[in-house]
């Protein structure tokens, strides 16, 4: 035996912890904190303009990444109505109408600053949510699913009603006294995403996260355990609302103008595509949600614009996702984080039997 | 004033017949299946395509080219049962659910890329009105007015009421028609009894993607230019056609189907009221509030009953 | 009733919060006493550590060779476990596939296990040999040796103790601070306390009163005017045939139905009497009363330690904004309600399956997890639906042991309907019969055996003809 020395071995048996944790082991740690994730994800992304202004980056390539983030932000908030409360909605893309008509009816028709517009869309967005909520106490299930479909429906006529199009000027938006550009609208957008990233994990985390999956799994154990049905379906329907409608007020602030009739953004296809996002994440992973809204949405504008097949083809990448959303929920119900997590453990075991043979091979011999 | 009334009413039949169609479909999926098929829509919007390729480019007459639109219609539910549903059986309910999302992107993406770019484009009637001399609409007098409807629609209806009767007394009295109700009310005891489940869910969708197909047709020929989502609107109405019928019937769908277009005419109808002149600008809103609101008083349809969970 | 609801609920949160705190009090006091011993270990360990690195040739020969030895061995076990655990799964999946293999693959494993043998004994003596053979150059030489050794031993001592009493000068503060809490907030509560009830419609000792019970569907009368009474402290049986409305009895209780008509009289955590139809479902859990499903109703999505989480929901008293940023209000409560759930999956005897996913694990285990989730709603009475329901015999009795134990450590009633009548029978004080959702009778359960009417309703009316 080569490799026994007694001594060591004794050494390091007996007296292993001494109290001292390794820098190593404090980095990783920190790592493993979601708080410190989304921050460093932060950061990454914010350094995206500077490079930008440098020439390493089109200024074409940041403004796709800021319009993804922006339909992360509607992605996590349905991650939370849908992984979490089990509750299917179709009504995103209304629920987006309504934060990007309080953005042009305030600021670009009173006039109000940023603050103000923001304060209105969180509170009617909050409003409406309550009422989807108190909807979904009624009618569960598919029958909830196309009910949402109609409200979205509804919502969208109604903008149609009010103004077929809309445009937002950006000087006259006001960010605390300051007008602000483009670069600053994506910082905005970074921000927020990053803020309910935090909450929005912080939540699942917590007791209402957790009230939340067993109102999911199951109603009557989660009344017989004191949880009110009604406050926390109303609570995932405000929350998504409330993301849904932030992420239209985003959007307007960076595309600034949308004619509603044939924008796709207030169509199904962003319901469709943002419950297609999720899916293809992963229902319960904040990550894979992101990730998902990636494939759906930034894959095309940033990485794929430079192949002339996908240019000439965009209805290439729809078909792809479509297909995508099909076989993983055939084959991963849990999405890419769930393939990722099969991945992970798989070479976790590989490991594992490499060195158990290694140390096998070691007993026979002399 | 009641003539024009009727008018307008009668105006729906061809929304009537479309939307019926188009939630005897999603009926018959949801019941055997227990999945409401979004891809429907889009299912028809591919097979009207076939259609619209077929007369735009060897001059097939429509009678004739709605057939393999139909069969098409037929293979794609065929496919999508087969070797999806079935290979997916572990999947829940939501998850179906989500796969017949997909399929409508997979059908989004796809019709650009099989028929180019294909964005509106004009369709035939039933009735073709090019021959001079011929009208194509036919003039009813009643009550001192004028009913005007189009010769498509009244083909439409008769073919639409044709199909839908066979249909519900095939579902009545066939071998069929009991496999389907059986497997409606419960898969698992149907297989126990010996019905081939398989088979019945295969011929429900084959069915009701041919159905979409046809009324996509129907809708296609009076007067909607095609694309890519023009069935969305009827989708939409016909699930909520479902629901506010109730998904528990078969025929509380229809009958749903019939309140919706006739609803929405109704409201359209008081603009003929100076004090409702701007109505027309609210009127799919009113009628979506309106829809809301009676299936909120009856989450269970108008035909539905109520269900009471054991625990 | 004389009660104001919003006072009761602020008096159970109070007491909560009291309960929490006098909890916490006790986690940060040990976590005190728990860092001292740590930090007295790590400061040992280090000093032994440096004192053999200095001398190699001081470590205690026999010591470190046995331990070495059983490190190694144990390594060894492991790694042989684990190949012939796949060893065995192959065989059985090679079965499945053919089962005319079966003798040759059992034949395999058992070579295999032959070999492994042969081989531990093989590799054990090579390895004492080494082991031997390396320890002849440690004399472990006497009196310089001891010498360090006792003066590390002098050195930890003093650090212990300087340690213990900077625990003791913490716990102190701590004690005092959270002391004055706790008095404030149990100040508050006896400020809080209602006034004395007068039991309307309840006597001494009763903690449950069912009276004139109806619980129609449509027509069908599930319930037809039941009455009986549950004493405080008890085990009370309903039994009665399939379809004799004993589930629904319960659900009428825990307002997942609303009764029809009838009074239901429950004397709540605070001692005073309420009427249960006037609670909503979700409230009825804060006034004492929890109960499990006859279908066992797991939260599958969640780890078992998460499901008793959720049991504990009423207790987090954390507001949604300290629950979106986490912040330390959150983080006290979690911490007190993990410590109780681990208590409480001890007491299960579930403490193994803490992180496990409660969808893979067998039934008896998902009936232990409702049950322990029961308990951490601090219940004053439980109400069990068909516990035994799926068990075998050793489970059932083990059930009816861990029953009682629940009755006498927790100190609350309970109340089970249940088919197996030697469960019933054996641990009841009190059981009652119903068919067709009346009353046939209630009694002892030496009572019950021998009523006429209760025979009549198992065995039905033709079996009491043959004996005329």
């Amino acid at each position: 035996m080569t490799d026994l020395n007694v001594k060591k071995e004794y050494l390091n048996l007996v007296y292993t912890d001494c109290g001292k944790v390794s820098a190593g082991e404090k980095i990783k740690k920190l790592l493993a904190v979601p708080g410190t994730q989304y921050l460093i994800f932060g950061v990454i992304l914010g350094v995206f303009p500077l490079l930008a202004q440098l020439g390493a980056l089109t200024s074409s390539f940041v403004f796709a990444v800021g319009n993804t983030m922006i339909y992360a932000i509607m992605a996590i908030g349905f991650c939370l109505l849908m992984g979490y409360s089990g509750l299917a909605s179709l009504g995103t893309a209304g629920f987006v109408g309504i934060g990007a008509y309080i953005a042009y009816y305030f600021m670009q028709v009173y006039g109000a600053p940023f603050g103000i517009a923001f304060i209105v869309t969180v509170m009617i967005s909050l409003f409406s949510g309550v009422l989807v909520g108190f909807i979904s106490l009624r009618i569960e299930g598919i029958y909830l699913a196309i009910l949402t479909l109609g409200l979205s429906e509804i919502l969208r006529n109604t903008f149609i009603s009010l103004k077929s199009s809309i445009k937002l000027d950006m000087s006259k938006v006001r960010l605390f006294g300051v007008k602000i550009g483009e670069e600053q609208v994506y910082l905005l957008i970074l921000a927020l995403f990053v803020l309910l990233l935090f909450i929005t994990s912080n939540l699942i985390r917590s007791p209402i996260g957790r009230a939340l999956l067993s109102v999911k799994n199951s109603t009557s154990a989660a009344q017989a355990m004191g949880i009110n049905l009604m406050k926390y379906r109303v609570l995932a329907f405000v929350i998504s609302t409330v993301y849904a409608a932030i992420a239209g007020l985003m959007y307007m602030m960076l595309l600034r103008n949308m004619t509603t009739s044939t924008s796709t953004l207030l169509s199904m296809a962003t319901s469709l595509n943002i419950l297609g996002a999720v899916v293809i994440g992963g229902a319960k992973s904040l990550w894979g949600t992101t990730f998902g809204v990636f494939i759906i949405y930034g894959l095309q504008s940033t990485l794929l614009s430079k192949i002339p097949f996908f240019v000439e083809n965009p209805a290439f990448i729809t078909m792809i996702t479509g297909l995508l959303i099909i076989l993983i929920v055939m084959f991963f119900p849990g999405g890419i984080a769930q393939m990722m997590g099969n991945l992970m453990q798989k070479r976790k075991t590989a490991k594992f039997v490499a060195n158990t043979q290694r140390r096998m091979d070691g007993y026979g011999q002399n | 004033m009641f003539a024009a009334f009727l008018s307008t009413v009668c105006g729906s039949l061809l929304s009537i017949c479309v939307t019926a169609l188009s939630a005897f479909s999603v009926t018959i999926i949801f019941r055997t299946s227990t999945t409401a098929n979004f891809a429907q829509g889009s299912i028809a919007a591919f097979g009207c395509y076939v259609v619209a390729e077929c007369l735009n480019r060897w001059g097939v007459p429509v009678y004739l080219g709605v057939l393999p639109g139909m069969i098409v219609g037929v293979v794609i539910g065929l496919f999508i049962d087969l070797m999806v549903f079935r290979k997916g059986r572990h999947v829940g309910e939501l998850g179906k659910q989500i796969i017949t999302m997909g399929f409508v992107s997979l059908f989004y993406g796809g019709i650009p890329l099989v028929f180019g770019n294909p964005e509106f484009i004009p369709f035939e009637s039933f009735y073709n009105t090019t021959k001079a001399g011929v009208e194509s609409n036919v003039v009813l007098r009643v009550f001192g007015g004028e009913i005007v409807l189009t010769k498509h629609a009244l083909i439409c209806a008769a073919i639409t009421a044709v199909v839908l009767a066979a249909l519900f007394l095939l579902l009545k009295y066939s071998k069929w028609g009991l496999g389907v109700r059986c497997t409606a009310s419960s898969e698992f005891t149907a297989e126990l009894m010996g019905i081939n489940t398989h088979v019945i869910t295969a011929i429900s969708w084959a069915l009701a993607c041919a159905l979409g197909v046809l009324a996509a047709v129907m809708y296609a020929g009076g007067g909607a230019m095609i694309s890519t989502s023009f069935m969305g609107t009827i989708q939409v109405n016909a699930f909520l056609a479902c629901i506010l019928g109730g998904f528990a019937t078969f025929y509380g769908p229809i009958v749903g189907a019939v309140l919706i277009p006739v609803l929405s005419n109704c409201v359209g109808f008081l603009a003929n009221f100076p004090a409702f002149y701007d109505i027309s600008r609210w009127q799919m809103v009113i009628v979506y509030v309106l829809l809301l609101a009676i299936i909120l008083l009856k989450p269970q349809g108008l035909f539905g009953k109520k269900v009471v969970k054991k625990v | 009733m004389a009660r104001t609801d919003r006072a009761y609920r602020k008096m159970m949160r109070r007491k909560t919060m009291l309960c929490a705190e006098k909890d916490y009090r006790d986690i940060l006091l040990r976590d005190c006493q728990e860092q001292a011993r740590k930090k007295t270990d790590a400061y040992r360990t280090q000093l032994m550590r440096e004192l053999y690195t200095a001398h190699p040739d001081w470590i205690p020969a026999e010591e470190a060779g046995k331990i070495v030895f059983d490190s190694r061995m144990a390594q060894f076990d492991a790694d042989m476990a684990f190949v012939r655990k796949q060893a065995s799964t192959r065989a059985a999946k090679a079965i499945s596939k053919d089962p005319a293999c079966a003798e040759r693959e059992e034949e395999k494993l058992q070579q295999l296990q032959k070999e492994h043998e042969e081989l531990r004994n093989q590799y054990s003596c090579r390895l004492q040999r080494e082991i031997s053979a390396q320890l002849t150059d440690m004399p472990g030489d006497g009196a310089e040796r001891e010498a360090a050794v006792s003066d590390i031993e002098r050195k930890v001592d003093a650090f212990r103790a300087e340690q213990e009493k900077a625990a003791q000068k913490q716990m102190e503060t701590i004690r005092q601070a959270e002391d004055s809490k706790i008095r404030k907030l149990s100040d508050a509560l006896e400020k809080l306390q209602l006034a004395p009830a007068d039991r309307p419609g309840l006597p001494e000792g009763v903690v449950l009163r069912v009276q004139d019970l109806c619980m129609y569907f449509g027509g069908v009368h599930a319930v037809d005017g039941l009455s009986f009474d549950v004493k405080k402290g008890e085990i009370f049986g309903l039994i009665g045939p399939n379809g004799a409305g004993k589930t629904t009895v319960f659900n009428c209780i825990t307002q997942f139905y609303k009764p029809t008509s009838g009074t239901l009289l429950f004397e709540n955590k605070a001692g005073e009497v309420i009427s249960l139809p006037e609670e909503k479902v979700h409230d009825v859990v804060l006034q004492g009363i929890v109960r499990t499903f006859q279908n066992v109703e797991v939260i599958r999505e969640v780890s078992v330690l998460d499901n008793l989480l959720i049991a504990g929901h009423r207790q987090f008293t954390a507001g949604i904004l300290s629950q979106a940023l986490h912040l330390p209000t959150l983080k006290k409560q979690e911490r007190i309600i993990r410590e109780k759930a681990l208590r409480v999956l001890e007491f299960m005897g579930l403490t193994e399956y803490r992180d496990w996913y409660a969808a893979g694990l067998p039934y008896g285990i998902l009936k232990k997890i409702e049950i322990a989730r029961t308990l951490m709603c601090d219940p004053q009475l439980i109400i069990l639906d068909e516990p035994a329901a799926g068990l075998n015999d050793t489970e059932t009795l083990e059930l009816a042991e861990l029953i009682r134990r629940i009755r006498d450590t927790m100190g609350c009633t309970i109340l089970l309907v249940e088919h197996d009548m030697g469960l019933v029978m054996n641990i009841c004080q009190t059981v009652c019969a119903i068919s067709f959702g009346k009353l046939l009778a209630i009694g002892t359960p030496e009572e019950i055996q021998k009523d006429p009417q209760v025979q009549k309703a198992y065995l039905g009316e033709s079996d009491e003809e043959v004996e005329k």
